[in-house]
């Protein structure tokens, strides 16, 4: 746990221009088996101080490895020297940042750290029991994954924070080959919020949902294209999470709608079905912590959610305190930075589309030809809301019932049309936490949501 | 130049000088809490960084950040067990140094033994020179200042949603167990912006474009294909979605050649999949795998790149070589662990730094030949399957109909097989674009499948 060298820093912070002081360390830790053999054992650590100087419409930063008082002070006259810069060469015309409500909110313990021989015991557990249950596989690879960030954070205005957020994870691919020969493959991750040592203390809990992705594996054996062209497609909440981030957030983040997102012009229109909500939730939603909760941001920021659309009408960014102040918006705390050397940026936190009333059940059997799309591997956005996910597991849908599985596929479409199509939202709710979102900088985000029924572009042949 | 091969006494920066000292004080520590503690083998880098870097955001300059980092990596073994541990903290700290080797020695204790994790014998002592060491701090804002000045006069449509500009200076020192020891000094210019084309509400998709510099000595929207990619996404604003669907020719701009082969090459003879015996190219070495009219070459130690590779992971001097000759698969992209695993040849470089040989024929000429196809600047996909199935939207892109671009595209999908692509090569162009880590040029290939509404 980072202690704290300079606890009286802010008395160092200049009048007249905002200031923040960020001591920040990353961790990951990380073991993988391919088929046995020990292909990845590592661990990392990166740590140090950074300092961010708001003065005269720009912003200045500047970092340093070390972690010592004096550093602490160097950085911050080094960033106040970059924002003199931009200004003795340019003229703003930004007005001050506002103040904001202050206060502390400080943890006050620190999370496990397993040795690195537990994570191999892990993997190998579960790997042994691949390997002895589905003799009939082609490949398999198990990994252990966990990072963490904390973060100590002094400003000129706002709340004083020290942070601490613990993620690990089990990623499980298995690979076979279908009728033709071809290479097949499935992949989950299983995990979440907190330490290794937390999440898989017994690995056997997770051999039911192996059981699931090796079936979906045995169904991609005979996996057909999917007919490419608009279909009726029922979207499952890992999907409707990547939606909710990818094709919604992203469009929303009020840097990218300064940089001429399609948000901008439909704020305050209907964007969606008003089966559609949509939140960017800060730490706790549905009465439960989020995944990766955030209480206070990298600026100062107190965290709240951030109501985004509201049945169906958009009405509302997530903002830094620069941008909230331009769209005379509430910074609701989305500006944070990966790493000690990274300034804030504004970033999703648990993103989600706010589950309905349908059963899913009722919803496939809505369906007289279309899709049931689960998994995905990856996505990407658009600024105008056009937005493509990879599929990784999906099957047919005929006259409401589940037909073949479908090869590996992409849809496509435009958030803001593709949500309008939406009409049916099921009772159920995900959350996935495993990935980093990349926007200059990486970041752990949470998504989630339940199935949609939707009208999407579907590739295949 | 790609990098030069220098002697200790041509440093004259008092600085450098007393970086490489605290390097090499660092090693020694290394080296011998190593050895203290079982080491029987290792790999370690040591390095000392600075990163200048202007942002602009919105269309407006933002934020000035300075980054000093300090980074040291190790991968130890005992025996065949191995085990690795990376840090970016601060090399003055020896609490941190000594922290670095112990996860990396725990790490080799948990471990099962493999005999085929490599390092590679003593390839000598040579300290590399590369780029451009000396931040021009007035000058790379002048340049930045000079392109938004320029985008706006010229191309009025555009917003710059960011550009990202900088200096990156850094020392390293490679050493390994076999008495290795490269020194890298190394500096280059960065340059990227993002950027869309708007008319009242209608926009483009977005656009980036990107290029590593030595000299700064030129206007950025004269380098590369910067001026071109600025001109066409102002003619995509107003887009039509294709209607349909229909086989056809897909020409790619040089960076999406590139994006295509190596997506082919990654999942076909890459490390992953070679590892676990799912590539499909796992018997191709030698065979056709492609048109004979494509060579693609990994050239880190080409003299008009800047910064590749001079050593691999392992500790082994590259060697530029073509991964596929004339259409046929000469190697794998695979480690000396992945080979010794597999009983292969090891790749001799792991960096891209890609050279595609051009073709005969102008890409006005491919364009003005494709009765049926479509023009694709970028392509935002899910991962290939295993096989080469892929499928994604067409970013960026024209509809080209007898012989002429006809309009500009959106909410089109492009589906193929990236094997049968790469044999269904119609042209590749004359026209190569250089953009400090590559040379490509346009390929057009036949038999994508091209969908919409």
């Amino acid at each position: 746990m980072l202690i704290d060298l300079v606890p009286d820093f802010s008395k160092n912070f200049a009048k007249g221009s905002h200031s923040e002081l960020r001591i920040h360390t990353n961790k990951t830790r990380k073991a993988s088996l391919l088929n046995g053999n020990l292909i990845g054992n590592s661990r990392s650590e990166s740590s140090g101080v950074s300092a961010r100087v708001y003065k005269n419409g720009f912003y200045g930063f500047s970092s340093s490895a070390e972690y010592s008082p004096a550093t602490c002070l160097s950085v911050l006259n080094a960033a106040t020297s970059n924002a003199e810069y931009y200004a003795s060469r340019l003229t703003s015309g930004k007005p001050a940042l506002p103040d904001l409500p202050t206060g502390s909110i400080k943890i006050k313990e620190d999370f496990s750290d397993p040795d690195q021989k537990f994570y191999i015991d892990v993997i190998r557990e579960i790997d042994e029991h691949i390997k002895n249950t589905y003799p009939d596989l082609d490949s398999r690879g198990v990994t252990a994954y966990a990072d963490s960030m904390e973060k100590l954070l002094y400003v000129s205005n706002g709340y004083e924070s020290h942070s601490i957020m613990p993620r690990s994870y089990i990623y499980v691919t298995l690979t076979g080959a279908n009728s033709s020969g071809e290479p097949i493959e499935v992949f989950r991750a299983f995990g979440g919020f907190g330490p290794l040592d937390t999440n898989f203390r017994d690995p056997s809990e997770l051999y039911e949902d192996i059981e699931t992705i090796y079936k979906q594996l045995c169904d991609k054996k005979t996996a057909v294209f999917a007919d490419a062209g608009f279909k009726t497609c029922i979207l499952g909440p890992r999907m409707t999470g990547m939606l909710a981030h990818e094709a919604v957030g992203h469009t929303v983040e009020a840097d990218l709608v300064l940089g001429g997102s399609v948000a901008g012009p439909n704020l305050g229109k209907t964007v969606a079905s008003d089966k559609i909500s949509l939140v960017d939730f800060a730490h706790t939603a549905f009465g439960a912590p989020t995944p990766l909760p955030v209480y206070v941001d990298d600026e100062g920021t107190k965290a709240e959610d951030a109501l985004i659309i509201d049945k169906g009408k958009l009405v509302g960014y997530m903002n830094s305190r620069e941008t909230a102040e331009f769209f005379n918006m509430k910074p609701t705390g989305n500006a944070r930075a990966y790493a000690f050397s990274d300034e804030p940026l504004i970033r999703m936190r648990n993103t989600a589309v706010l589950p309905g009333t349908d059963k899913l059940e009722d919803m496939i059997a809505s369906v007289e030809d279309g899709y049931y799309l689960i998994d995905s591997n990856n996505g990407q956005a658009d600024t105008t809301g056009e937005f493509m996910f990879g599929v990784t597991i999906g099957y047919e849908i005929k006259n409401g019932k589940l037909g073949k599985a479908i090869k590996d596929t992409t849809i496509s479409g435009v958030a803001f049309d593709m949500l309008k199509t939406v009409d049916m939202v099921s009772d159920e709710m995900e959350w996935v936490s495993s990935g980093f979102c990349g926007k200059k900088q990486w970041m752990p985000v949470g998504m989630g949501g339940p199935s949609i029924k939707c009208r999407v572009n579907i590739g295949g042949r | 130049m790609s990098y030069s091969v220098i002697t200790i006494d041509k440093i004259k920066d008092d600085a450098d000088i007393s970086t490489i000292k605290l390097l090499r004080s660092v090693a020694e520590k290394c080296k011998s809490k190593l050895t203290e503690g079982g080491a029987t083998r290792f790999v370690c880098t040591v390095s000392r960084s600075t990163n200048n870097e202007f942002n602009v955001d919105g269309g407006v300059f933002s934020l000035f950040r300075t980054v000093f980092a300090d980074g040291l990596s190790i991968t130890c073994y005992i025996g065949d067990k191995k085990g690795s541990a990376s840090l970016n903290s601060s090399l003055t700290d020896d609490a941190n140094i000594t922290a670095a080797v112990e996860t990396a020695l725990d790490g080799a204790k948990a471990a099962e033994p493999d005999p085929d994790w490599e390092v590679a014998p003593n390839e000598g002592s040579k300290i590399f020179l590369k780029g451009n060491l000396d931040f021009d701090r007035d000058g790379l804002f002048d340049r930045l200042a000079e392109a938004m000045d320029t985008i706006k006069a010229k191309y009025p449509l555009v917003l710059v949603e960011q550009a990202i500009t900088n200096h990156a200076r850094s020392i390293s020192l490679f050493f390994t167990s076999s008495g290795t020891e490269f020194i890298t000094i190394s500096g280059s210019y960065g340059v990227e912006f993002m950027y869309s084309a708007h008319d009242g509400d209608n926009a483009s998709s977005f656009f980036g474009s990107g290029f590593t510099l030595e000299q700064i000595d030129k206007p950025f929207v004269e380098t590369g294909s910067f001026a071109e990619s600025l001109e066409n996404i102002q003619k995509q604003v107003y887009t039509k979605p294709f209607k349909g669907k229909k086989t056809g020719r897909l020409i790619t701009t040089p960076e999406l050649s590139s994006e295509l082969i190596f997506s082919a090459i990654n999942n076909f003879a890459g490390e992953y999949n070679i590892l676990n015996g799912t590539a499909v190219w796992l018997d191709k070495i030698g065979k056709k795998v492609a048109d004979e009219r494509l060579t693609v070459t990994c050239a880190t130690n080409d003299p008009r790149f800047v910064g590749g590779q001079t050593y691999t992971g392992e500790g082994y001097l590259t060697k530029d070589y073509s991964i596929i000759d004339n259409g046929v698969l000469t190697s794998f992209d695979i480690s000396a662990y992945t080979a010794n695993k597999k009983g292969l040849k090891m790749a001799p470089n792991a960096g891209y730094n890609p050279i595609i040989n051009a073709g005969t024929k102008s890409i006005k000429d491919i364009i003005a030949e494709t009765e049926f196809g479509i023009y694709v600047a970028r392509f935002s996909g899910g991962e290939p399957a295993i096989n080469g199935d892929f499928s994604g939207v067409a970013k960026n892109s024209f509809l080209i109909e007898n012989g002429k671009i006809t309009s500009a595209l959106s909410e089109t999908m492009i589906s193929g097989n990236l094997e049968a692509i790469l044999n269904n090569i119609v042209d590749i162009s004359s026209e190569q674009e250089l953009d400090g880590t590559s040379v490509l040029p346009y390929i057009c290939f036949d038999g994508v499948t091209i969908s919409g509404e």
